[in-house]
Order: C-alpha cells, then sequence, then structure tokens
C-alpha cells in the first residue's frame, strides 16, 4: 500500500500553520509526530489533500517551566518527555503515561500534541494531563482561547478544537504540596504495547496525615473518551486515606465504566470493569505514596 | 554425551561465525526487494474482498487504459492448471475463475512501469461478485447443509485421519487413572520480518529465473514448471538472502506464479512484494486446533494408552493441511513410551486464509495439550512431574507404537539437564502464591522419509569443485539458508569432511541450478543438506588423495588431510619434486611455501587439477525406506528424532492476570552440535516464538472474514522487553544417521514453550487454562472463576452452619 | 509534483527530487540505492527501517522524504568508520546476534544511538533501546549481549 497523493507543506511560523489550516479547511491534516497520520492514509481511513507539516516550527518545540506552570510545545516529542528529569520529579504521572507510549522509535517522533490531539481512548498522554488538571492553548488566526482539556474531548477522534485551529501548547499547573498522581495502562505486553485500558489519579492531602482535599481519576479505553470519574472523586474528598476507602473509590469506578466489550475489542467488558477498578486502586496508592513523600 | 566430543573435529562442534554475518551487520546482504534490473516492471495483486463469493465477471477495461500498465492478468491468461503443496490435495489456481474462498483470494495482477500505476490500475478493474454464504469455525463448516468451498470435499473435511496403533480400549482397562483434557490455541502469523517479495525474469530463449524469498527454490521450481507449462530445465529459481521463513514461505504463491506470467507476457522482469497487510491475508502459518485427549496411566505412572482427537479449521485451501493432521497425530509417539494410540483428526476447510505449516509443524499444540495433561496427571497420582517423565522416557533404540525409530535419543540427559540446573527440586512446591514452575520435553523430526510429493528423488544433491588454483572448495548446495544459519553449517561440514580450514571453503546456495535440495522446513536441512556435502567432501578428499598417492607412490589410506595439510600415517615421502613443480607454476606468487614446509591441501589440489582438470565431489541424500506401512506413515517418520525439555519459572500478578515469565532453562539433544552458536540461536529463537504464542499471538477476524489485526503492532509478537533469561543447554547424543552425528534443533525447541508455560501458569493460580494465548484477561478471569468457586463450595459449608443466626439478624 | 530537497546521508550531501507522499525509507531504498534500510511493514511497527535522523533514531517509515529536507541521515550503509566494523558491529558478529539479519540494520542503528547517548547503559536500558526493533529469529538475548559486550 502507498500513501494518498497530496500537497506537502511545512510552515515556519505558527501564524502561517493556522493560516493554512484556516484555508484549506477539512481538506487538510497536520503532521505533527505522524505516528497516527501516516497509518491513516497508508490504511486509506483518510486520504487528505493538503498534509501540513508542523514538526519544524520552533515555537512548538518548548518545553519549560515557570512560575509554577509547566508548558509543553505541541510538537516536543513524547521522548524528551521522558527524558526530562524536572517532568519526572514533579509531573511523574505524565513521564509514566510517556514512558508508556509506543516504542523508543515511536516515542522519538510521536508528538505530546498529537497524542492529545487524535483523541483516542487508548492514548497514553491524555489521562494524566487530566489527571493533573491541564490547559490547552489553541490558536487560529483570529487569535488564541485557552480551553481545560476536561472540556476538550467529545467523542473517539474528535475533539472541541475547530477547523481552524491549532494546538499550540499544553499547560500543566504544578502539582501542590501533599499531593500525588499515578498512571497506570494495562497491555498484553510487557511494554510498548497499545492499552487495554489506563488510568490515572490524582489526590492532594490538606497536609501531611490529612484528609484528601482533591482527587481526580481519569480512565480510558472504556468509553468513547477519557473520562472522569467523578463519583470515586467525591467519595474521596474530606476523607482520609486508606486501603479501604481507596478499594471503595476503585468500586465506585468500575461502576462508572461503561465500556463496550465486543469480539473485536482488545478486552471483554467484564475484565475491562475489574481493571478500572484495579488500576484505581493501584493509582490511588502511587498517588498516595507521593503525596506523603512531598 | 555432553562435550566429550570436543576436540575431535578441525572445524565442526565450535563456535563458529556465520560466513554472512559480515554482510549482514553492513546492510550489505541482498534480500529479493534490494535487486534491481533494467526495464524491471512492478507489479500488484487485485484480491478479494469478500469472503465467499461468486465471481460474475471481471472488467479490466479502465485498468488497461491506464498510461503505464503494461499487462494484466486473470485466469483466462493463467489458465486453471491446480497447484498447492501435496498433489493429493491440489486446489489451487494462480487467479480464482467461479469463485472466491477467502477474503485476499488471488483474482488479477498487474504490471506496470512503477508500482503506484500498478496499484492504481489494481484499484481500476471491476469485478462482480454474487456473494455466498461463509463459512469461519469449523462447526460451520461441518454442520449439516452448510455452504462447501471446494465440491470436491464434502462437510468441508480436507482430510481425515484414524489410525489405531496397540489396543487403546484393552490398555484403558487396566488402567488406574484415565484423564480426559482439551486445548485450544489460536491461529498463528509466522510474523517473519521479511514480507515475500519476488522478482521474475523470463528471457527470450524461453528461460525464466525467478528470485524469491523462499525457504524452498526446488518445490517453487516444480511448481512453476508444472502450471506454466514450462520444461523443469527452463526454470531457474534463485534465493537471495531471505529475512525469516518459519514455515509459510515453503510453499509456491501466488504472487510469484503471477510475476512469472507477467515477465513472459512482457518481456521484461517484473517485481512484486507482499505488503504487511497481504502477508496476513496469504496466511499459511499455524492452524488453530481443537485438541481432545484422554490418557490412561497406571498408579505408579505409567502411560498405558492415548486417545486423541483433533479439528483443524485450515482456511481456503489445502496448503501443508495434511501433514499438518497427520503431524498432530503422530508427533505424540514420542518421546515416552506409549504402547496405545488412537489418533481421529479431520483438517476443515473454511472460508479464511489458508493455514500452512509453521516452526513445529502440526504438533506444537497437540504437545501442549498432552504436556499440560500429562502433569495434571502426575499431581492426581502425587508424583513429581519430572519423576514421571522420567518413568515414562524412551531411549535410544527404542521404536515408538506407530514405528518411530529412536536411532538416538538424549531425552534423559535433557531432562536431568534442566531438572538440575533450574533448581527445580528446592522450588517445585515451595514457591509462593502467584509464582509458579513447570516444565515438558518436546520432540521432533529431522526431515520427512519423502519429499512432498511421493517420489524417490534425491533430497539433496551436493556438489563440491576445487577452484584450478587448489586453494578454495566451491560448494553448491540448492538448500535454503533463510537466517538459520545453513550456509554456515554445511560450509563447516563441507571443511571438515575435507579436512580443510573453513576459510578456504566459499559456499553458494539456494540456486536450483546447484541441483535438488527440498529445502528449508521440516528441520532437514542439517541431517539430509548435511550428509549430502559430507559426502561430498568426502569425494574431493579421496579423489585429491589418488592423484597423490599415484604423485608420490604412498598408499591413500595411509595419507589423510588435516587443517589444510597432508598427514602421512607412515614414513613421510619425499615432497621435493612435487613441491618444485608447484613453485615453478607460481613464479612471481610470494605465498609460495618454504622446502621445509608441511605439504599442503592447495599444492595437493593443484596437483590434482594438473593431473586431472576440474576436481569435481559429488554427494546426495535419500533417507532409507522408514517404519510404518499404513496410510499416512510419512508423516512423523524421519531418519533422526531431535529432543528437547524445559523448565519455565514465572509470576502471574493476580490483579491483572498478567504473566511475566522470568527464566526459562533449556536442554535440547541436536545430536553433535556442528556450530554451538547456531544451536543456541535456534533453542532462543524457538523459545521466544513459543512464548509469544503462549502468551500474546493470535490472528483475528471479523464477521466477514477480514483479519482485524493485520499488523505487527496488534498481531503481537514477542519484544526485547518480553524476553526472560535462558540458560540454553546443548545436549550432544550421536546420531547415527547424521553427518558427524548430528540432527535438528530449528523446530523441536519450540515444542516443549508452551506447555511448560502452561504448566508453570498452573503452578502460580491453582487453576488449568486450557485456552491460548494466556493474555491478561484469559488468565485474570480463570483466577476470579476459580476463587468464585473456591468461595461458592466454602458458602455452602458456612450456610449449613450459619443459617439459624442469618435468620435472627 | 516532485519536491528538490537536500539531504545529508552518511556525511554525503544529496539532492533528490521527490513525491511528497514518498517515505523516507523508499527515498533511501530506491532513490539513492542505499538498501540496508530494510522496509518490514511500512507501519512504524517493526524498526527494520532505523535511520539515525539529527541524532534520533526513528523509523524512516513514518517520515516523509521531504521533510528530510535540510537534515542528516546515518542508515547502517554509515555505520562502518574509516577504521573498519563499528565495535558494534563486530559484536554483532561474534555473539551470534544476526541470523536473517533483515532486523539487524535497525538493531545495529538502536543500538548505536543508545550507546551514542548512554555508553554504558543497564540491560533493561538497553533491552528498552531495541524495544522498537523487532527481531523474530533471534529472541533478541545474543543482540543484548552483543550490545552489553561494547558498552562501558
Ligand atoms: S518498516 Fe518502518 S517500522 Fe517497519
Ligand atoms: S535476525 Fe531475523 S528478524 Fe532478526
Amino acid at each position: 500500500m502507498s500513501l494518498p497523493e497530496f500537497d506537502f507543506h511545512a510552515p515556519g511560523t505558527v501564524e502561517e500553520a493556522c493560516r493554512m489550516v484556516a484555508g484549506f479547511g477539512a481538506k487538510a491534516k497536520i503532521f505533527a509526530g505522524g505516528t497516527d497520520l501516516m497509518l491513516d492514509m497508508r490504511r486509506n481511513r483518510i486520504s487528505p489533500e493538503h498534509v501540513i507539516s508542523i514538526p519544524g516550527i520552533e515555537e512548538l518545540k518548548t518545553l519549560e517551566i515557570a512560575s509554577g506552570m509547566l508548558t509543553i510545545g505541541a510538537c516536543v516529542t513524547v521522548a524528551r518527555v521522558v527524558k526530562s528529569k524536572e517532568i519526572a520529579a514533579k509531573w511523574g504521572a505524565l513521564c509514566a503515561g510517556a514512558k508508556a507510549l509506543g516504542s523508543c522509535l515511536v516515542r522519538n517522533l510521536a508528538t505530546i500534541g498529537g497524542n492529545v490531539v487524535s483523541a483516542r481512548p487508548a492514548a497514553d498522554i491524555p489521562p494524566s494531563l487530566m489527571a493533573y488538571g491541564a490547559s490547552l492553548v489553541l490558536k487560529k488566526t483570529s487569535g488564541e482561547r485557552v480551553v481545560s482539556i476536561n472540556d476538550f474531548f467529545t467523542g473517539t477522534g474528535s475533539t472541541a478544537m475547530g477547523p481552524d485551529e491549532i494546538l499550540t501548547r499544553i499547560l500543566v499547573p504544578e502539582p501542590p504540596p501533599h499531593s500525588g498522581a499515578g498512571y497506570v495502562n494495562l497491555g498484553i505486553r510487557n511494554a510498548c504495547d497499545i492499552n487495554i485500558l489506563n488510568v490515572s489519579s490524582y489526590i492532594a492531602l490538606d497536609g501531611p496525615g490529612g484528609a484528601i482535599k482533591d482527587a481526580r481519576i481519569v480512565m480510558g479505553c472504556v468509553a468513547p473518551t477519557h473520562v472522569r470519574v467523578n463519583s470515586a472523586e467525591k467519595l474521596l474528598i474530606g476523607e482520609k486515606p486508606t486501603d479501604a476507602l481507596f478499594q471503595r473509590a476503585g468500586e465506585a469506578a468500575l461502576n462508572a465504566a461503561t465500556p463496550r466489550g465486543s469480539a473485536y475489542s482488545r478486552a471483554s467488558a467484564e475484565y475491562k470493569k475489574d481493571m478500572v477498578k484495579e488500576l484505581t486502586v493501584r493509582t490511588l496508592a502511587m498517588a498516595y505514596r507521593e503525596a506523603m513523600g512531598r | 554425551m555432553g562435550e566429550i566430543s570436543m576436540g575431535k573435529f578441525d572445524v565442526i562442534n565450535s563456535r563458529a561465525v556465520r560466513v554472512d554475518a559480515s554482510d549482514k551487520v553492513r546492510g550489505r546482504a541482498l534480500y529479493v526487494d534490494d535487486m534491481k534490473m533494467a526495464g524491471m516492471l512492478y507489479g500488484a495483486l487485485l484480491q478479494s474482498p469478500l469472503a465467499h463469493a461468486e465471481i460474475l465477471n471481471i472488467d479490466t477495461t479502465a485498468a488497461q487504459r491506464l498510461p503505464g500498465v503494461k499487462s494484466i492478468i486473470t485466469h483466462k491468461d493463467a489458465g486453471l492448471v491446480k497447484f498447492g503443496v501435496s498433489p493429493a490435495r491440489y486446489d489451487e489456481t494462480i487467479f480464482c475463475h467461479d469463485k472466491v474462498r477467502h477474503v485476499g483470494d488471488n483474482i488479477a495482477a498487474v504490471a506496470a512501469t512503477d508500482l503506484d500505476t500498478a496499484l492504481r490500475a489494481v484499484s481500476l478493474i471491476k469485478v462482480d461478485y454474487r456473494e455466498l454464504p461463509a463459512v469461519f469455525t469449523v462447526e460451520e463448516a461441518m454442520a449439516e447443509g452448510a455452504p462447501v468451498l471446494h465440491a470436491a470435499f464434502p462437510r468441508n473435511i480436507t482430510a481425515e485421519v484414524q489410525d489405531e496403533f496397540g489396543d487403546v480400549e484393552a490398555a484403558f482397562k487396566q488402567c488406574d487413572l484415565i484423564k480426559t483434557t482439551s486445548l485450544v490455541n489460536k491461529r498463528q502469523d509466522a510474523a517473519f520480518i521479511e514480507p515475500q517479495g519476488c522478482i521474475a525474469s523470463y528471457d527470450f530463449s524461453g528461460n525464466l529465473t525467478l528470485y524469491s524469498s523462499t525457504q524452498s527454490p526446488h518445490y517453487i521450481q516444480r511448481v512453476v514448471s508444472m502450471v506454466l507449462g514450462i520444461p523443469m530445465g527452463k526454470v531457474r529459481v534463485v534465493k537471495p538472502y531471505v529475512g525469516g521463513g518459519f514455515g509459510p514461505k515453503a510453499a509456491t504463491n501466488h504472487m510469484e506464479l503471477a510475476a512469472c506470467l507477467l515477465s513472459m507476457k512482457t518481456g521484461k522482469p517484473v517485481k512484486m512484494n507482499f505488503d504487511r497487510q497481504q502477508v496476513f491475508m496469504h496466511g499459511r502459518s499455524r492452524h488453530q486446533f481443537f485438541h481432545h485427549m484422554t490418557t490412561g496411566v497406571k498408579k505408579d505412572g505409567t502411560i498405558m494408552a492415548l486417545k486423541h482427537d483433533c479439528y483443524l479449521n485450515g482456511g481456503a485451501y489445502a496448503s501443508f493441511g495434511i501433514a499438518t493432521v497427520y503431524y498432530a497425530g503422530s508427533l505424540l509417539g514420542g518421546p515416552y513410551k506409549l504402547p496405545a494410540m488412537k489418533y481421529h483428526g479431520y483438517r476443515v476447510y473454511t472460508n479464511l486464509p489458508a493455514c500452512g505449516a509453521q516452526r513445529g509443524h502440526g504438533g506444537v499444540i497437540a504437545r501442549g495439550c498432552w504436556e499440560q495433561q500429562l502433569d495434571m496427571i502426575a499431581q492426581e497420582l502425587g508424583i513429581d512431574p519430572i519423576e514421571m517423565r522420567l518413568r515414562n522416557m524412551m531411549s535410544a533404540g527404542d521404536v515408538t507404537c506407530n514405528y518411530l525409530d529412536m536411532s538416538s535419543l538424549g531425552m534423559k540427559e535433557c531432562v536431568e539437564a534442566v531438572r538440575d540446573r533450574s533448581g527445580w527440586k528446592e522450588k517445585k512446591g515451595n514457591l509462593p502464591p502467584g509464582k509458579g514452575i513447570g516444565m515438558s520435553c518436546g520432540f521432533f523430526v529431522s526431515g520427512a522419509g519423502y519429499p512432498i510429493y511421493r517420489s524417490d528423488t534425491f533430497h539433496g544433491t551436493v556438489i563440491i569443485k576445487l577452484t584450478e588454483d587448489g586453494g578454495t572448495a566451491l560448494v553448491y548446495t540448492a538448500s535454503a539458508e533463510i537466517g538459520q544459519g545453513s550456509d554456515t553449517t554445511f560450509a563447516m561440514i563441507a571443511a571438515e569432511a575435507m579436512g580443510i580450514p573453513l576459510e578456504c571453503v566459499r559456499l553458494e546456495s539456494g540456486d536450483t541450478d546447484f541441483g535438488v535440495d527440498l529445502g528449508a522446513y521440516s528441520s532437514r536441512q542439517t541431517l539430509m543438506t548435511g550428509l549430502a556435502t559430507k559426502e561430498a567432501g568426502e569425494d574431493i578428499k579421496r579423489q585429491v588423495l589418488e592423484v597423490l598417492s599415484e604423485e608420490l607412490h604412498v598408499p591413500v589410506e595411509d595419507m589423510d588431510i588435516k587443517k589444510g595439510f597432508i598427514v602421512f600415517k607412515g614414513e613421510k615421502p619425499d615432497i621435493t619434486a612435487l613441491r618444485t613443480r608447484y613453485i615453478k607454476e607460481h613464479r612471481g606468487w610470494s605465498d609460495n611455501p618454504a622446502m621445509d614446509e608441511e605439504l599442503s591441501f592447495r599444492e595437493a589440489s593443484r596437483m590434482a587439477f594438473l593431473s586431472r582438470g576440474s576436481i569435481v565431489g559429488k554427494g546426495k541424500y535419500k533417507p532409507p525406506i522408514l517404519g510404518g506401512q499404513h496410510k499416512g506413515a510419512a508423516v512423523g517418520t524421519s531418519p533422526a528424532y531431535g529432543c528437547s525439555a524445559q523448565v519455565v519459572e514465572l509470576s502471574v500478578d493476580e490483579g491483572t492476570g498478567k504473566i511475566n515469565i522470568e527464566k526459562m532453562t533449556d536442554a535440547h539433544d541436536c545430536g553433535l552440535a556442528i556450530n554451538r552458536t547456531s544451536v543456541e540461536g535456534q533453542m532462543y529463537g524457538s523459545l521466544s516464538m513459543g512464548l509469544g504464542e503462549a502468551l500474546f499471538e493470535e490472528v483475528k477476524f471479523d464477521d466477514k472474514g477480514r483479519v482485524i489485526n493485520d499488523d505487527l503492532a496488534e498481531y503481537k509478537i514477542t519484544r526485547a522487553l518480553d524476553m526472560p533469561a535462558i540458560e540454553p543447554i546443548i545436549v550432544e547424543s550421536n546420531e547415527p544417521n547424521g553427518p558427524f552425528g548430528a540432527k535438528e534443533v530449528g523446530e523441536g525447541a519450540i515444542m516443549p514453550a508452551i506447555p511448560a508455560i502452561l504448566n508453570a501458569v498452573a503452578d502460580a493460580i491453582g487453576v488449568r487454562i486450557f485456552e491460548l494465548p494466556l493474555k491478561p484477561e484469559r488468565v485474570y478471569m480463570a483466577i476470579k472463576e476459580y476463587k468464585m468457586k473456591k468461595e461458592k463450595e466454602k458458602g455452602i459449608e458456612g450456610k449449613t452452619l450459619a443459617g439459624s443466626s442469618q435468620k435472627q439478624a | 509534483m516532485k519536491k528538490l530537497i537536500r539531504v545529508t546521508v552518511n556525511d554525503m550531501e544529496y539532492e533528490v527530487a521527490v513525491k511528497p507522499n514518498q517515505t523516507l525509507v523508499d527515498m533511501l531504498r530506491y532513490d539513492l540505492g542505499l538498501t540496508g534500510t530494510k522496509n518490514g511493514c511500512g507501519e512504524g511497527d517493526c524498526g527494520a527501517c532505523t535511520v539515525i535522523l539529527d541524532g534520533t533514531p526513528v523509523s524512516s517509515c513514518l517520515v516523509l522524504a521531504v521533510q528530510a529536507d535540510g537534515r542528516a541521515i546515518t542508515t547502517i550503509e554509515g555505520v562502518e568508520g574509516k577504521d573498519g566494523l563499528h565495535p558494534l558491529q563486530k559484536a554483532f558478529i561474534e555473539k551470534g546476534a544476526v541470523q536473517c539479519g533483515f532486523c539487524t540494520p535497525g538493531m545495529v542503528l538502536s543500538a548505536k544511538s543508545l550507546l551514542d547517548e548512554n555508553p554504558g547503559p543497564s540491560e533493561e536500558e538497553i533491552r528498552e533501546g531495541i524495544s522498537g526493533n523487532l527481531c523474530r529469529c533471534t529472541g533478541y538475548l545474543q543482540i543484548i549481549d552483543a550490545v552489553k559486550s561494547v558498552s562501558k
């Protein structure tokens, strides 16, 4: 199989890219890391008339931590996030998600932005971003807007991003003291695998040994998009963290999950539900361990 | 046994560097898609999108009109000569004419100036279909009134095998324990990293050369000749380097035939390649097997009888399937003493890509089923599973109930080695919950008694020619180096047989012009091509010594060649005249021997050339008549059998069902190891494939018969991160029927992997699983069910006691 | 329409006219004749097409040839130095890390970039470093062994 024919564009700036996106509309596809796009084109799932390649735009490759905010340019590769000691220290769950994404060869091309925008429920980057309360900067010719990642995914493969918009940066606030997060993905093989399921949890404690004052639990592959588990979060807030509490949160997550198990999906609904619980409990324990140490 | 043979040989039984490694690490080794020819066209196939449909019309007009298109062929051009693997089941044609039988079935091919044009032309061919009901499972295919794929095969049965050796029912009557279990696997893909590809080049003298990524140039040559009606002498099949085969590349594919025909039509070389999706659509890898076995034993663990039923989901064509269904039964004849065995096997057509042969042909899942069952029996009898296996073990000289002759068998040594090296005795029964240890034995042929077509032909012929300067021996064999290291093996055998260093041997292989060789399948080459090579080498040595004898007046028996020099057993003759003559011949050369040096092979063979012209040594091999007169006796009988044993240690994450294999200790009896590094390479590779099959691999289909996971992301083979530590142990029996005592390792080594894992998982979680692969979900569900069952049992007990108090509450 | 790009491959400058939908692996193999880079899947799953692009190993089937414009590439043909084989290549030969050899170029390049960045990797890091390269023949252990033998 070969790739469909298209015109290739490599804008030098975000502004130029925005103009192209606005001009071509639905006929264009953005090439960030290409790891998804190339497959979709090869398999004839899409055949864009225009491919707009953005990994050459410097502005989209910033990776910085300043005044309590981690800014990740959309075209920062997953490999760069894996290698960043600062991210590993403060945003461990994000780092775990990045490490879990594909093989090292894929990570060298795949971008953080691409993993978010492609909006696949098995994606490794969105769960922890949601758990950390990240927001996304979307830009078009007329200006930019910031949306919470919680409101970004509208369905499998679809997002709140307009056809004339480009994701430029991801803003991840620094987690407060006495908080922690965890990410676990479950595949068939030891690593480099496509997920059967993934869960990320975040909790913030009211001081060392205190009650939970904030919690976010995100699960993937149990619905068309990554989803927050409000029931489990509510149940945690105001309580002292214990194993039993985490079990109850896991139970709540299990009840909230509505996976569509079919012969063709990677696992049955029953298994996925049980795993939502298991991974919720595990990630909460990870989050708690981290919160106690910080 | 062990390493006692070390030191007896000068070249073999060592750790040699592969003859092809230097090119391969540089990216210099040429695979078929690396080749390019002047004026070469590119071909593409039109393959069916439907699983079962009548072809009403094929319209190529639009495609014909596309600029750059040079030829379009359909059944009208290709004819309807049937081919396949086994002549008894030739059921394929190059292109379908009346109907398609699976998604990916072949309808037409295009040759064009470039690949994009060829692909575009393929998309412009219009085919009208009438969809037919399709069958995808064994049950559907064998059901009363089910649609039939091939009219000649009612109920879609490709082949049915019924065998009984000894009296199974009578034996069962003497048994203390009779156990019945089953095992089902999923269809596999061999997942070689190089997809099939070929270049066909037809010249204007009527000669056809086909370069192909194949395991058997000879079989391809025969089929091409037969189907296209060209004399075999005008068909040359050449195998460049091949990026792995593992079975599916052992049979002719439609692309090879289409490329030949396109080249004949256009008078230009035509290149064609499968992409990864087409590799899956072509299939021909391991079948899905449904095994059902009943074994009877005595209290002390003595195995008395095995009753075995098996159904194979075979896909749309027979391919290797007849052999597969026979092997699935016959390979259980060893390595245990088994007085009675009854087998009933069905190989069934379905509307899926055809299955064929894959590493461990036919025997892998059968072995998995039986070795798990033997473990369960041992457990029930309270006998250590290794102890039970040792009690039943055959040894060299034994013949199985189905006439397999154990001419050598280091099985006991293998079992003891893995037992001792793995620390089995300390570990078995003493591991914490979630950790498990398991073992299994394995057993496989070293080639079959007959070619896949019945014939008295030689299975391998080898020619060695000395270069006129005497310094180099050119070995010509049509055998197939596909990665396993056979070129190096035969170069080593040739060197050893001639008595010269490996560096003096240059080997060319994989070309039907070099002779007959059935190719790389059935683990046959080391033994069969090896024997032919050895014979050719000895022939050379004899001829050189004969000339020397004439020159020096020393009887041939009193001389030998070793490490490239002539050895005189008695008194050293005067070689001055001979050497002077040699040096005169090489005036100006800087490497002429000094007068006091030993007489070299180079000098001797130069003399031989001067006296006789080309010195050519010939070797050939065909197996003797092997045991068994029953139908199908040819599938399973072999000149020699390799065997293996394995211990697997693993842990199971009970929360998710995920298995982590921690260590494999593996012993294999390959007879004398020609190249130890390669033997270990085959062991590692087999284990990694077995691990993948046990834990991850399955080809999945949707309800239209399309492969869902036709890529190497969703078809999951073992990656570097999944491999455990492996301790390989080479056990060397001395195989009387093999070259220098050698026999197989390439396939037998995969045999114990799956059952050893099954047994270790059961040891870890306390419950048996009878379906593969052992993906986390399957393991987790098994644990969950087991726990629920146990709780229920407890609950019932609990209720009777606590019933009244509950009422009060 | 073809576009003229300028790319440095194994320290040689090339000008190549490429179609927008042409992949880097195809350009290397068919336009430049550097067939040491293999195509095993074309979909980023096997690593046979690994090349080092501006210092980073990538699957060249996932990169468009036009995107290589102005960049530097090392393929397997460029690994051998003036003094002969790279130590990794020697180790692959000696340790039996090569069977069919189809994965070998990609493996060598992945291993090379790993060692370039981290000359003393742990076994886990080695496994991680070649995790994108599938090998169906060797079971990886002899490859891991080869990489280990040349790490510091
Ligand atoms: S060919 Fe590029 S990853 Fe397989
Ligand atoms: S050596 Fe064959 S795929 Fe690695």
